[in-house]
């Protein structure tokens, strides 16, 4: 995120590209792109949390919070599903 | 440049009250993008779900350092607030923008009165001490909900087991829809949630709901991507002044005296209640 708001001040993009987050990342330009990737990265942390519980927890066999886990995740998916909709 | 310099003071400011006093910076955060950005209620919500998500992941760590967070209690109760969440989010991408602010403002004055009451010592402590003790490493028990730590300040070792489980999954459902429907953290639910109602230390409550806020700010920010609300230009800047003044005002809470912090706060939301009530009903208040 810090890398995009730098490369838009040396690129002397002024204003705010009200563009959403999924147009910036395939077509804007490199500091906006930048800025855009670094939000997703951001949101994805912790889904990678949840990601990796569930693989520590599968390998210590816990399979109720296996399935915890995996709950959580097809919510997150729902959550998308449902946005778009 | 200098809209992306403003959001992140507002971002920093938020912030750093917010680590300062206990209470999350969203509520601070979106009254200020509603009000002096004139952005609409759900860029404002998204914009602050990203700020949540990045100071958690800031913070979260050192928490899971510690050993302190419990991974299968927080994760448990996800099941729930994930659920809150995704409904209040969509609630919040189709409620008109006054009532989001209604609803905002009754929170805001609720968590002002809030700070007014005495006895928010034990939090605060329990917050600072779970981030700052270099002992006190905890553990969970595999298979359960249940777990311990080395209490740093006796040595003595607290074993302590979930209880009333459906009580502190309801109150994490309720955490989640106003996460979704807000931008909050919801941890100032699920905190007391863990603690007076299933009966988890403090420590151990503060650790949790730290680390596990930011899946549950992510399971409605997901709502908000797919319909456009989340905007990198506003959201980045803000999100990392959120994170640099939260550890700032983490590392300067123990300068101030605690009932000072509370009662400027408090001043401080009372005064953002009446503006976002104005807002609700239309009446401009000349910001």
């Amino acid at each position: 995120m810090l890398g995009g708001l730098i490369l838009r001040a040396a690129e002397r993009e002024t204003g705010t590209p009200d563009a959403p987050l999924f147009h910036l990342v395939r077509a804007g330009d490199l500091g906006s792109s930048t800025m855009a990737m670094g939000v997703l990265g951001l949101a994805l942390t912790p889904i990678l949390r949840v990601v990796a519980l569930a693989l520590i927890w599968l390998k210590e066999r816990d399979w109720r919070f296996v399935a915890v886990a995996a709950f959580v995740l097809m919510m997150l998916g729902i959550s998308i599903l449902l946005g778009k909709g | 440049m200098t809209l992306s310099l403003l959001l992140a003071v507002l971002g920093a400011a938020a912030g750093y009250f917010g680590a300062l006093v206990g209470v999350g910076g969203g509520l601070l955060l979106i009254p200020g993008l509603v009000l002096l950005f004139r952005l609409d209620m759900p860029t404002a919500v998204a914009t602050s779900l990203v700020g949540v998500i990045a100071s958690s992941t800031a913070a979260g760590s050192a928490y899971v350092g510690k050993g302190l967070a419990n991974m299968r209690l927080g994760m448990t109760l996800e099941i729930s607030t994930t659920v809150g969440a995704l409904t209040g989010a969509l609630l919040g991408t189709r409620l008109n923008g006054e009532v989001l602010a209604g609803v905002f403002a009754v929170l805001v004055f609720v968590t002002a009165g809030a700070l007014l009451r005495p006895g928010r010592g034990e939090h605060e402590a329990a917050v600072k001490g779970a981030h700052e003790d270099a002992r006190g490493k905890g553990w969970e028990d595999s298979g359960s909900l249940g777990g311990g730590y080395v209490e740093p300040r006796t040595g003595e070792t607290v074993r302590y087991r979930a209880s009333r489980i459906p009580l502190g999954s309801a109150i994490a459902l309720t955490a989640g829809v106003l996460s979704g429907l807000l931008g909050v953290g919801g941890g100032a639910l699920k905190v007391p949630a863990m603690n007076l109602g299933m009966r988890i230390p403090m420590r151990v409550a503060a650790a949790t709901s730290n680390f596990m806020v930011g899946v549950t700010a992510v399971s409605s920010l997901l709502v908000y991507f797919a319909r456009g609300h989340v905007h990198p230009a506003i959201a980045a800047p803000t999100g990392l002044g959120v994170v640099v003044g939260a550890l700032l005002g983490a590392r300067m809470s123990g300068r101030f005296r605690p009932s000072v912090l509370r009662r400027v706060l408090a001043v401080a939301l009372l005064l953002v209640g009446v503006e976002m009530t104005a807002h609700a009903l239309g009446v401009h208040l000349g910001t």
